[in-house]
C-alpha cells in the first residue's frame, strides 16, 4: 500500500514520556518519544521484555496517560482529554489484541465478541449480525457457542481479533499477539492480521520481542 | 439480556462461593425470622393470658384492697354433742360457727368492695367507652363430720364470677365461646341460671340442664363456654344481681347487695387508655387501677423470661449473625473482584463504563443475596416449626382474677381446745400454663427480602467500588 506522507497523521506523539514510580525509584518506560503514524500504516515495535512496548501501546490506546508530552489521535490530545472522552474514543476507534487473549472465560466466543459492541449501544439484532460476520471473517463461524476453555490458543486469539474488529475500529493495537502461540499458529495469526489490514485499511500497531515474522506482513508498514 | 447472561455465567463459575455467601445470609435471615416468630408467639401467648384474665375489650380494671374481717373467729371450744357422744368438732368461718351440715359460702376475699354505682360514675368519664361492674368470688364448701363420717373433709373452692349481663362485651365471659346452650339474656338478670366453664363441666360431668350449687342455691346451667387456652377462667358465671345477693362481704359479714369488687373499663381508643387510667385514679384515690400494659409488666414466669430472651438475647444474636454474614459476603465479593481485575481491565479497554462494570458486580451480589433471602425464609419457617414442635410449655404467673377464698377457719376440736388455721395466704397470683405458638409473620418475610437485598448491595458495593477504581493499564498489567 502506498502511503501519502503529506497526509495528516492519525497519531502524533510529541515529547512523550512515561515514568513509573515504585518505592521512591523512578522507572522510565518511555522517554521523550516523538512519533507520527499515518492512517493505513502498520507499525511493528520491537524490543526486549520490559523495554516499554506495552506501555507505548497503552498510551496509543488511551489506556494510560503519559507523564509528559502529547498523544494526539485524530488531532485530539488523549493525554489532556477527560476519562469519559478517552473511554468513548477507545470504544469507537481502537481494537485491542492482547498476548494472553484476555477473553472473558464465562462468555462464549459470540458473547466475547459482542462485549465490544455493548458500549456502542448497538441493538441486539444488529449486534448479533455483526458478531456473526466478525467470527466468519476469522474462520470461527462454527465456534460461536464455544467457551474460551473449549478453544485452542490460536482459536482464542482469532476470537480476540474478531472482538477487536467487530466495532470497525480505525486502529488495531496488538500487544505481542503471537507471544503465546506456537510457530505454525503464529504464522496463521500474522497472515490473518495481514489480510484484515489490507482489506479494511486499518492502521495496525503491533509489538513483539522479535519482528522476524513481520515478513508475513505486506510492505508499506 | 447480555447483563443477565454474564451474571448467570459468572454465578455458575463461582457457584461454591455464591452458595457459601447465600448460605451465610440465609442463616442470618433465618435466625431473624425465627426470633421474630418466637417473639411474636410469646407476645401472643402473653396477650392471650391478659385477654383471658379480663376479657376482650377491657382496657382498664378497677379494684380495691380488701378490708380485714370485722368479726373474729370464736376462740375456745364449741362443744357440740356429736354422734357417738362426747364433744364433737365445730367450724367457725369469718366469725360464724357451724357444727354440722354443709357450709357453703360465697366470698369476695381478694378484692375489696366498691359501690355498684362506681361503674356508672366511671362510665361518665371522658375517654371511657363503657364500664361494667362484676364480682370475682369464691364459693367455699366444707362438709362437716356427721354420723359415721367423723373426719373433716378438706374444703373445696370454686371460682364464681358475678357477671353484669347488660355489658356482654366486658368481663371474663366476654372472651368465652359457647360450646353448648346459650349465654345470659336480659331476662336472666335475677334468675338462678349459670354458664359454666367447659373444663369445669367436663371435670364434674355437667351438661346444659344440670344444676350447680353456689352458696347453697341451685343454679340451672344454661350454657357451657370455653375460654382461650392459657387462661384461668372462673368455673361458674352467674348473674351479677344473684351474686350480689348471695355473696358475703368478709369486711362486714353482710351481703354484697349493690356492691361490686371489680370494674371493667373500655377506653374510647388505645390512645385514651393512659388518660382514662389517670381520671379513674383521681376519682377513686383508694382504688387500684390497672391497665393491660401494667398487667403485662406483672406477668412473671417462664413466658415472661422467654419474651425477654427472644426480645433481647435472640434479637442481638440474630443481629450479630447477620453482621457476620454481611461481612463474609462483602469480603468474598471483594476477593472475587480482585481475581477478575484483568477481566474488568479488558472490558474497560473495550470501552465499558465503570458504572456498567459496577452494576454487573452489584447484580451478581444482589442475586446471591436474594437466593440467600429465599433460603433464609425457608430456614425461618423451619426454625419456627421446630420451635412449635419442641418448645416447652411456658408458664405465666399473673395477678389472679379469681381469689382462692382467703378462708378463715377455726376448727374447735372436741376436748382438745381450738385448733386454728389462720387465713390462708392471700394467693393473689395464679400460675397458668401458656402454650407458645411461633409463627412467621408477613412483616418478617418482607424484612427478610429487604435484608437479602441490603446484604447483596452491601457486598456488591464494596466489590463494585474496587472495580470502579481500576485503571485499565494497571488491570491489564496483572495479566499473567
Amino acid at each position: 500500500m502506498d502511503i501519502d506522507h503529506h497526509e495528516t497523521p492519525i497519531y502524533r506523539l510529541t515529547g512523550v514520556s512515561k515514568i513509573y514510580r515504585k518505592g521512591g525509584r523512578e522507572i522510565p518506560a518511555v522517554r521523550g518519544l516523538d512519533l507520527e503514524i499515518r492512517a493505513g500504516e502498520w507499525l511493528a515495535v520491537q524490543g526486549k521484555t520490559g523495554h516499554g512496548k506495552t506501555t507505548l501501546l497503552q498510551l496509543l490506546g488511551g489506556l494510560d496517560r503519559p507523564t509528559q508530552g502529547r498523544v494526539e489521535f485524530g488531532g485530539d490530545d488523549l493525554a489532556a482529554a477527560s476519562e469519559a472522552q478517552v473511554r468513548k474514543v477507545r470504544a469507537q476507534s481502537f481494537g485491542f489484541i492482547f498476548q494472553t487473549f484476555n477473553l472473558v472465560p464465562t462468555l462464549s466466543a459470540q458473547e466475547n465478541v459482542e462485549a465490544a459492541l455493548i458500549p456502542l449501544g448497538v441493538h441486539l439484532a444488529q449486534r448479533r449480525a455483526r458478531v456473526a460476520a466478525a467470527l466468519d471473517s476469522v474462520g470461527l463461524g462454527d465456534r460461536a457457542q464455544h467457551l474460551p476453555g473449549e478453544l485452542s490458543g490460536g482459536q482464542q486469539q482469532r476470537v480476540a481479533i474478531a472482538r477487536a474488529l467487530v466495532k470497525a475500529p480505525r486502529v488495531l493495537l496488538a500487544d505481542e499477539p503471537t507471544g503465546n502461540l506456537d510457530e505454525d499458529t503464529r504464522d496463521e495469526i500474522i497472515s490473518l492480521l495481514d489480510t484484515l489490514w489490507r482489506e479494511r485499511g486499518l492502521t495496525l500497531v503491533l509489538s513483539a520481542t522479535t519482528v522476524r515474522w513481520c515478513g508475513g506482513l505486506s510492505a508499506s508498514g | 439480556m447480555f447483563f443477565l447472561t454474564y451474571l448467570r455465567r459468572e454465578l455458575r463459575r463461582r457457584m461454591r462461593q455464591a452458595i457459601f455467601i447465600a448460605l451465610g445470609l440465609a442463616i442470618g435471615i433465618g435466625l431473624v425470622i425465627t426470633v421474630m416468630g418466637a417473639s411474636s408467639g410469646v407476645k401472643a401467648a402473653q396477650a392471650k393470658v391478659l385477654r383471658a384474665l379480663y376479657g376482650i375489650g377491657t382496657d382498664v380494671t378497677v379494684t380495691t384492697k380488701p378490708k380485714p374481717p370485722s368479726g373474729r373467729p370464736t376462740t375456745g371450744q364449741q362443744n357440740v354433742g356429736g354422734p357417738g357422744g362426747g364433744a364433737g368438732a365445730g367450724v367457725c368461718i369469718n366469725g360464724k360457727c357451724y357444727s354440722s351440715g354443709t357450709i357453703d359460702t360465697l366470698l369476695s376475699a381478694d378484692h375489696g368492695a366498691l359501690s355498684a354505682a362506681t361503674a356508672a360514675e366511671i362510665a361518665r368519664l371522658h375517654g371511657v367507652s363503657a364500664a361494667a361492674g362484676g364480682l370475682v368470688l369464691t364459693d367455699n364448701r366444707i362438709v362437716l363430720p356427721s354420723g359415721s363420717n367423723s373426719q373433716l373433709q378438706p374444703p373445696t373452692s370454686v371460682s364464681v364470677d358475678g357477671t353484669d349481663i347488660s355489658h356482654p362485651k366486658l368481663g371474663p365471659l366476654s372472651d368465652g365461646k359457647l360450646t353448648s346452650g346459650r349465654t345470659f339474656a336480659a331476662a336472666d338478670a335475677n334468675a338462678d341460671v349459670a354458664v359454666v366453664d367447659a373444663n369445669y363441666a367436663t371435670a364434674n360431668k355437667l351438661t346444659v340442664g344440670s344444676t350447680v350449687t353456689v352458696a347453697k342455691t341451685k343454679f340451672k346451667i344454661i350454657g357451657i363456654a370455653t375460654q382461650p387456652e392459657a387462661s384461668s377462667p372462673p368455673a361458674v358465671y352467674i348473674p351479677l344481681a344473684r351474686a350480689q345477693a348471695l355473696a358475703t362481704n368478709p369486711a362486714t359479714g353482710k351481703s354484697m347487695k349493690n356492691m361490686v369488687n371489680t370494674v371493667y373499663v373500655t377506653a374510647a381508643s388505645a390512645a385514651d387508655i393512659g388518660a382514662v387510667q389517670r381520671e379513674i385514679e383521681h376519682l377513686l384515690p383508694q382504688a387500684t387501677v390497672t391497665s393491660s400494659s401494667d398487667l403485662a409488666s406483672e406477668i412473671t414466669g417462664s413466658a415472661a423470661s422467654a419474651a425477654k430472651l427472644a426480645g433481647a438475647l435472640g434479637k442481638w444474636l440474630a443481629v450479630l449473625v447477620l453482621i457476620a454474614a454481611f461481612a463474609v459476603a462483602s469480603l468474598l465479593t471483594m476477593a472475587a473482584v480482585a481475581r477478575r481485575v484483568p477481566e474488568f481491565g479488558t472490558l474497560k479497554a473495550l470501552g465499558w463504563r465503570s458504572s456498567r462494570i459496577v452494576s454487573q458486580v452489584l447484580g451478581e451480589s444482589v442475586s446471591t443475596g436474594i437466593i440467600g433471602g429465599l433460603a433464609g425464609v425457608g430456614l425461618g419457617f423451619a426454625g419456627v416449626a421446630i420451635i412449635d414442635k419442641i418448645a416447652p410449655k411456658l408458664s405465666a404467673t399473673v395477678p389472679s382474677a379469681g381469689g382462692s377464698g382467703g378462708l378463715q377457719t377455726q376448727i374447735a376440736g372436741g376436748g382438745a381446745g381450738p385448733v386454728g388455721s389462720g387465713p390462708s395466704a392471700a394467693a393473689s397470683h395464679a400460675t397458668i400454663a401458656v402454650p407458645m405458638s411461633a409463627s412467621v409473620t408477613a412483616g418478617a418475610i418482607v424484612l427478610a427480602v429487604l435484608l437479602a437485598i441490603a446484604g447483596g448491595l452491601l457486598a456488591g458495593s464494596f466489590g463494585g467500588w474496587r472495580a470502579a477504581r481500576l485503571r485499565p493499564a494497571a488491570a491489564l498489567a496483572r495479566v499473567a
